[in-house]
C-alpha cells in the first residue's frame, strides 16, 4: 500500500490527489491521508506530498470540466471540514481520492455523490454536510461589532474552514460596508473593502489591539440589543434545553447577548 | 456609520429619542406573543447599492430563553389600542405602560441592527391608534422610509391591520416580503366572545385581498419580469390554542381549509398564556398548552409535506391528538396494513408515511438506490430515525429485528424508550396523568394511553 500524505488544506489534498494519480502505482493500492499525526503502519509505504498550487488547480479544473461546478464544490467543502467525525470510517483526503476516482470512471459520474451506499460517498456527503452545517450556524450567529474607524469586525471560532461561505455571504448582504471576518483558529481573515469583492487573507501576524476602541454608539446598540433579547422571551415558556440545542454553547463566546450567560 | 444615513454627520444614536430603551422594551414585550417570526420563503440578491438581501431557507440570528428563534426585530409600532381583545395584553382597559415609535427610530434600530448582524429583518405589528386606517399608514411610511432613504433589502414581515384600507393594505404589501392577518381563534362564535372589536369578516377580507394580490402579481411577473414584488414570501396567520374549547380536529380543519382556500404559506399555532389574567379565561394551572401547540405543528407539517388530510388524521369520534405518540406515528399504528415497506421498492408517497423516515431522507434514498443496495446501516447515515422506522420497513426483504407487527407490541416498544415520550410527560411523571387525565386534551377516553414498561 503506498500512502499519500498530504497536507491538510484544498490544495494540499487535490495535490495529493494528482500526484496519486500520476504515480500510477493503481488506484486500489493508494491511500490518502491528510492526518499527519496519524499513525503509521508496516508494510505501507509513506510518500510526502507538497501542496503545489499548479497541480491543484489541474485537477480543479478537470472536476468542473468533467463532473461539474457543484461537484466541485461538494469537494471543496469537504476538504475545508476539519475531518474528526465521530461517525467517520475514513481519511477525508482518502475519501475525495477514492470518490473522484469512482466518478470519473462512470459515464454520468456526477451522480456518485447520491449513492450514499458507498462508504466513501456517505463519508464525504457527511463532512460536506458538517461544513455547510457549521457555515450556517455562523451567518447566524457571528456578530459583527462596529470599531472608531467605522468599520465592521468580527471574530469567530469555527472547527471547520468556512471563511469562505461567510465572505461571500457577507459581501452580498453588505456591500457598502468595510468588514473583517477574523477565524481565530485557523488563523485566517476575510476582507471586504466597500463595492468590492472580498478577499481571504492570512491573518498570523494580526494585531488586535485596533479592535478595542469601538465606535461611539456601539454600546448604545449593544445595550438595545441586549434588551430586546431578554424581552422578547416568554417566562411561562422557559426552557433553557431548546436554547442550548438551538444555539450550541461553543458559539455563545462570540455573541453579544450570551457573552455574559456563560 | 452606515454609509446611506441620510444626514452623514450625525451617527445614528443621536436619531433615537433618549427613552429609546424603555420604549425598545415596552413594544418588544407587547409584540412577544406573536409567534411568526420566520425570515424565509424569498430569495433575493441584494442589488450593490444598498444593503441587506434574504434566503428561502430563513436565518435564526439567536434564541431567546425559551428555546425560540429570533430571527427579525419583533416589534408593534404602538402598544396604543382602541380594541378591546380579553387574550391580548394591549387592549385598551390593561393597565400597561404604553409607548410609540416614530418611523424614523424603527429604521434605525432595523438597519444598525442588520448590520451587526443581529437580526435578519423586521417584523412589525400594530395596536390600532386612532382608526385601522391610521394605524396601517403609519406601518405604510415606516415600510416606505426603510425600502427607499435607507434602501433596505432584508426581510419584511408585516400586519395587515383588520379593517384598514384596502389600498393601504396593497402598498404595504408591494414593500413586504410577507404579510400576516392573524385569526386569533379558530371559530368565530369565539371571536364574537372574546374579540368584539373584530370579526371573521374583517379578518378574512384582508386576506382575501392578499390572496388575490398575490395570484394577479405573479401573473404579471409572468408577462413582465421587473414588475414589483407583491408579498413574494407569501401570507401567514396564527391561531391562539387553548383559550377557547375547539378541539384539535376542528382547529385542524380550519388550518387545512386556511391552505387550500387562501393559499396560506404558514398557520402558526400560539398556546395562550394568561397575561391579562381575565376570569372569562381559562387559568391553565400547568402553564400553556405547549405539548399540544407541539403536536399541532406535527400534523401540520404531516399536511404540508407529507400529502396528509386531517380526515386521516383525526375525526369526529377522536377529534384530538394522542399525547404519547407524534400524529404520524400514530396514523401507522392504525394504518398497519400498509405496513411493513420495502426500502428499495416503495414510491417516495409511500415512503413519506413511514415513522421515522422525512422529506429529505426519502429523497435520499430514491437517489441513493439507484446506485446501490442499502443495508439499515447505510439507512441511518441517511438520516433514517431507525428507532421509530425499524418496525415498519424492510431491507432487502428483512426487517431489521424480528418484531411482530401489531398496535399494541409497536406501541409499547415505541415508549420503551423514555427518549421517544414527550418531555412534558417525563417530568410530569405518569402518577400525576392519570389524576388529573390531562386538562389540556379534554379529558376523553379516547386517548390512548399504554402502560408504561417497568424498570
Amino acid at each position: 500500500m503506498y500512502v499519500f500524505q498530504c497536507p491538510n488544506s484544498i490544495d494540499g489534498i487535490l495535490s495529493g490527489v494528482y500526484d496519486a494519480w500520476a504515480s500510477r502505482y493503481g488506484h486500489k493500492n493508494i491511500q490518502l491521508s491528510s492526518d499527519e499525526s496519524g499513525e503509521l503502519t508496516l508494510f505501507s509505504e509513506y510518500i510526502p506530498v507538497t501542496a503545489d498550487f499548479e497541480k491543484s488547480q489541474k485537477v480543479s479544473r478537470t472536476l468542473i470540466r468533467r463532473l461539474g461546478v457543484k461537484f466541485y464544490e461538494t469537494i471543496c467543502a469537504t476538504a475545508m471540514s476539519d475531518g474528526s467525525c465521530r461517525k467517520l470510517t475514513m481519511d477525508k483526503a482518502n475519501a475525495i481520492y477514492q470518490t473522484i476516482v469512482m466518478a470519473l470512471s462512470l459515464p454520468d459520474g456526477a451522480k456518485v455523490l447520491e449513492y450514499l451506499g458507498e462508504p466513501c460517498i456517505a463519508c464525504i456527503f457527511e463532512l460536506r454536510r458538517q461544513t455547510y452545517n457549521e457555515g450556517h450556524h455562523l451567518l447566524e450567529f457571528l456578530r459583527f461589532t462596529e470599531l472608531e474607524n467605522g468599520i465592521l469586525f468580527a471574530q469567530i471560532h469555527p472547527k471547520n474552514a468556512v471563511l469562505p461561505i461567510l465572505a461571500s455571504h457577507f459581501t452580498n448582504r453588505l456591500p457598502l460596508e468595510n468588514f473583517m471576518i477574523y477565524d481565530a483558529p485557523h488563523q485566517t481573515a476575510a476582507v471586504h473593502k466597500a463595492s468590492k469583492d472580498y478577499m481571504i487573507v492570512d491573518a498570523s501576524s494580526i494585531n488586535l489591539s485596533a479592535i478595542q476602541s469601538l465606535s461611539a454608539d456601539e454600546e448604545h446598540f449593544r445595550n438595545l440589543w441586549r434588551a430586546f433579547f431578554e424581552t422578547i422571551a416568554i417566562p411561562e415558556r422557559q426552557n433553557l434545553k431548546l436554547q442550548i440545542q438551538n444555539i450550541p454553547k461553543r458559539f455563545w463566546a462570540d455573541t453579544v447577548e450570551l457573552r455574559d450567560r456563560l | 456609520m452606515h454609509p446611506l444615513s441620510t444626514n452623514a454627520n450625525c451617527s445614528p444614536a443621536t436619531r433615537l429619542s433618549p427613552t429609546i430603551l424603555d420604549k425598545l422594551t415596552i413594544l418588544t414585550a407587547a409584540a412577544k406573543y406573536d409567534v411568526a417570526c420566520t425570515s424565509s420563503g424569498v430569495d433575493r440578491k441584494g442589488d450593490g447599492a444598498g444593503i441587506g438581501n434574504t434566503m428561502s431557507c430563513g436565518i435564526c440570528h439567536s434564541f431567546a430563553a425559551d428555546g425560540r428563534c429570533i430571527s427579525l426585530l419583533k416589534i408593534l409600532y404602538t402598544n396604543e389600542c382602541i380594541f378591546n381583545c380579553a387574550y391580548c395584553q394591549n387592549n385598551r382597559n390593561a393597565d400597561v405602560p404604553r409607548a410609540t415609535f416614530t418611523p424614523e427610530e424603527i429604521c434605525t434600530l432595523t438597519i444598525e441592527f442588520y448590520r451587526r448582524n443581529y437580526i435578519e429583518g423586521l417584523f412589525l405589528s400594530s395596536g390600532i391608534i386612532k382608526s385601522p386606517d391610521f394605524t396601517m399608514d403609519l406601518i405604510y411610511q415606516t415600510l416606505y422610509r426603510l425600502r427607499t432613504v435607507y434602501r433596505f433589502q432584508g426581510y419584511i414581515h408585516v400586519k395587515a391591520i383588520p379593517g384598514a384600507d384596502p389600498i393601504l393594505i396593497e402598498k404595504a404589501g408591494f414593500l413586504a416580503d410577507r404579510m400576516s392577518v392573524n385569526l386569533e381563534l379558530p371559530t368565530s362564535d369565539a371571536l364574537r366572545k372574546l374579540a368584539p372589536c373584530k370579526s371573521r369578516k374583517t379578518i378574512l377580507e384582508p386576506m382575501r385581498q392578499i390572496q388575490n394580490g398575490i395570484t394577479q402579481n405573479k401573473n404579471e411577473l409572468t408577462l413582465y419580469r421587473h414588475t414589483p414584488q407583491f408579498v413574494p414570501a407569501g401570507q401567514s396567520t396564527q391561531m391562539i390554542i387553548g383559550a377557547t374549547p375547539e378541539n384539535d380536529f376542528q382547529i385542524m380543519s380550519v388550518a387545512e381549509n386556511l391552505y387550500q382556500k387562501f393559499g396560506l404559506k404558514r398557520v402558526f399555532y400560539s398556546a395562550f398564556v394568561n397575561v391579562n389574567h381575565n376570569a372569562d379565561l381559562p387559568a391553565l394551572p400547568g402553564g400553556p398548552p405547549l405539548l399540544r401547540e407541539h403536536r399541532l405543528y406535527q400534523a401540520d407539517w404531516l399536511l404540508r409535506y407529507y400529502g396528509f388530510t386531517v380526515t386521516e388524521l383525526l375525526s369526529e369520534d377522536k377529534p384530538n391528538f394522542n399525547i404519547y405518540l407524534d400524529p404520524k406515528c400514530d396514523w401507522a399504528l392504525r394504518h398497519l396494513e400498509f405496513f411493513p415497506v420495502e426500502i428499495h421498492t416503495a414510491d417516495y408517497q409511500t415512503l413519506l408515511r413511514v415513522p421515522g423516515i422525512g422529506a429529505k431522507s426519502a429523497g435520499r434514498i430514491i437517489k441513493a438506490r439507484r446506485g446501490c443496495k442499502l443495508n439499515f446501516a447505510d439507512l441511518k447515515k441517511i438520516g433514517v430515525v431507525l428507532k421509530r422506522a425499524l418496525y415498519f420497513i424492510t431491507c432487502n426483504g428483512r426487517m431489521m429485528y424480528p418484531t411482530k407487527l401489531e398496535e399494541d407490541y409497536i406501541c409499547r416498544n415505541l415508549l420503551s424508550d423514555r427518549s421517544q415520550i414527550p418531555r412534558e410527560l417525563r417530568e410530569e411523571g405518569y402518577r400525576q396523568l392519570s389524576l388529573f387525565d390531562d386538562v389540556n386534551f379534554g379529558g376523553d377516553s379516547n386517548v390512548c394511553i399504554p402502560m408504561p414498561k417497568q424498570y
